[in-house]
């Protein structure tokens, strides 16, 4: 089997249009099997994948950016570079990508949920087209993710204005190179005593990050004292959304966690 | 397409010809007799294996070849050459921590590593650098202290 080494994105997409060859973004993932006979398209060296660029509307992280890049980079949103930050140890941090985290479909991607609850967008592309999408639209369900055969995932699109009051947790079984048992990251905006913006999101708890912007919407707009007020049916809500599916961990215990995050949430937001 | 892997190993020209998927990891031992580079889990938990990719730690098993290609790699094998390893070196041996010495090459790469970025770091912070490199012998605390007598004694090495 042949493997590529792009230098352009046009070049990237002739070759994932060709079929074969599989997206190779840091390799964390891929190379535990290291199927030695595997073909990979190597993308480190496609510059429209490796930049971290603000426009308009979006902070643009280029799919092929690092843990280390991320975390590193004051043009994130700082939820981002704490989950960044929290991923695996250094030797990882330095190869593994946020499009490779994206695009192994995990609901344990500890990037995932940071990128769900500020309402992310991901840019898409084949030689055919380019199709911007929420994030919530990528992941169909466990590992189904809507990405075509010759597709690549180029960029995360990040709304500029991800409110700076967060709360991001990651549960493990010990602190360093732990794969999440429960993530939670949790986005508040409070403007003169009021609940301008909230979101939450779970993530290693279902097939898919859990984000339901209906229950979140209990909160917005309300005043601090209000919102006080709507706290238990928000959690009780929230408690019967939450279904984990079964793992390694028994579902209650990580029940148990998310709404205990989800407490502690709204407690630091001062809710 | 990729034929041959060509890329600078501790220096010097290095081609590959075995294939873009094999593992840097193994690239190393078998084919370019670097046995510094350890192998322990072949899963990225370990740090056994790590090496310097184009100045960054990596574990090497986590590598394919293509992505290695045009890069500079170093293992421990070059870096005994420098007055950093010497440095580091002494302090090892002088608090006792090598044990076995199967995390050692690993250990002070990533000690590298982090006095690169970090000059003077505190114990906290020389634990976050070395939280990728198990070690089954010395309970961490003879490494870390090591690490932290090797950026003091090696004062402007950094
Ligand atoms: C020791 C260890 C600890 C870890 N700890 C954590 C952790 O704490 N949290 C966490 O979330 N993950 C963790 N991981 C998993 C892994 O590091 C991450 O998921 C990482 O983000 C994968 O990125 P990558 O670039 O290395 O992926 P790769 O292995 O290169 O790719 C993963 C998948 O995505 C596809 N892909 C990659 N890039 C693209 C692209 N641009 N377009 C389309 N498809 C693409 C690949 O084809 C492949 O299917 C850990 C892994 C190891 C080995
Ligand atoms: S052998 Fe590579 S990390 Fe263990
Ligand atoms: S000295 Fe034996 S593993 Fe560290």
């Amino acid at each position: 089997m042949v493997s590529y080494l792009p230098v352009s994105l046009n070049e990237a997409l002739e070759y994932r249009g060709a079929g074969g060859a599989i997206p190779y973004g840091g390799g964390t993932d891929l190379m535990i099997k290291g199927d030695k006979d595997a073909a990979y398209i190597f993308l480190h060296k496609v510059p429209e994948m490796r930049g971290i660029i603000e426009d308009d509307k979006y902070i643009r992280i280029g799919a092929c950016c690092t843990f280390t890049e991320v975390a590193g980079n004051p043009l994130c949103p700082a939820i981002l570079r704490e989950a960044a930050l929290q991923i695996a140890a250094p030797a990882i941090r330095n190869l593994g990508t946020i499009g490779g985290n994206i695009g192994n479909g995990s609901p344990k991607a500890d990037s995932a949920p940071v990128f769900f609850a500020a309402g992310a967008k991901l840019r898409l592309m084949s030689l055919r087209a380019e199709r911007i999408i929420p994030i919530k639209e990528f992941y169909l369900g466990r590992n189904k993710l809507s990405l075509e055969p010759d597709e690549l995932i180029v960029e995360v699109l990040m709304p500029k204005h991800v409110s700076s009051r967060y709360y991001y947790r990651k549960v493990g079984a010990r602190e360093a190179l732990a794969i999440s048992r429960v993530s939670f990251a949790g986005l508040m905006d409070i403007k003169e005593g009021r609940v301008m913006h909230c979101a939450v999101s779970f993530g290693a708890v279902s097939d898919v990050i859990i984000r339901r912007d209906d229950i979140d919407a209990m909160l917005t707009g309300k005043t601090v004292s209000e919102a006080k007020a709507v706290k238990q049916a928000y959690l009780n809500a929230y408690n019967t959304a939450i279904t984990p599916i079964r793992g390694r961990v028994s579902e209650k215990y990580r029940k148990a966690v998310c709404m205990n995050l989800l407490g502690d949430f709204l407690a630091a937001m001062g809710i | 397409m990729i034929r041959e892997v060509v890329f600078n190993l501790n220096g010097e020209t290095a081609v590959w010809n075995g294939g873009p998927a094999a593992r840097l990891l193994d690239a190393l031992r078998d084919g370019f007799r670097n046995t510094g580079v350890k192998c322990g889990c072949r899963e990225g938990e370990c740090g056994a294996c790590a090496v310097i990719l184009d100045g960054m730690l990596v574990n090497s098993c986590m590598v394919a070849m293509g992505r290695a290609g045009g890069s500079e790699v170093m293992t421990i094998e070059g870096y005994k050459k420098t007055e950093r390893f010497a440095a580091l070196d002494k302090s090892f041996a002088s608090v006792s921590a090598v044990q076995c010495g199967f995390c050692t090459p690993g250990m002070v790469l990533a000690a590298e590593c982090l006095l690169r970025e970090n000059p003077r770091p505190d114990e906290g912070e020389i634990r976050a650098g070395i939280s990728g490199n198990l070690c089954r012998c010395t309970g961490y605390n003879a490494i870390v202290k090591a690490i932290s007598s090797a950026a003091k004694d090696g004062e402007g090495l950094w």
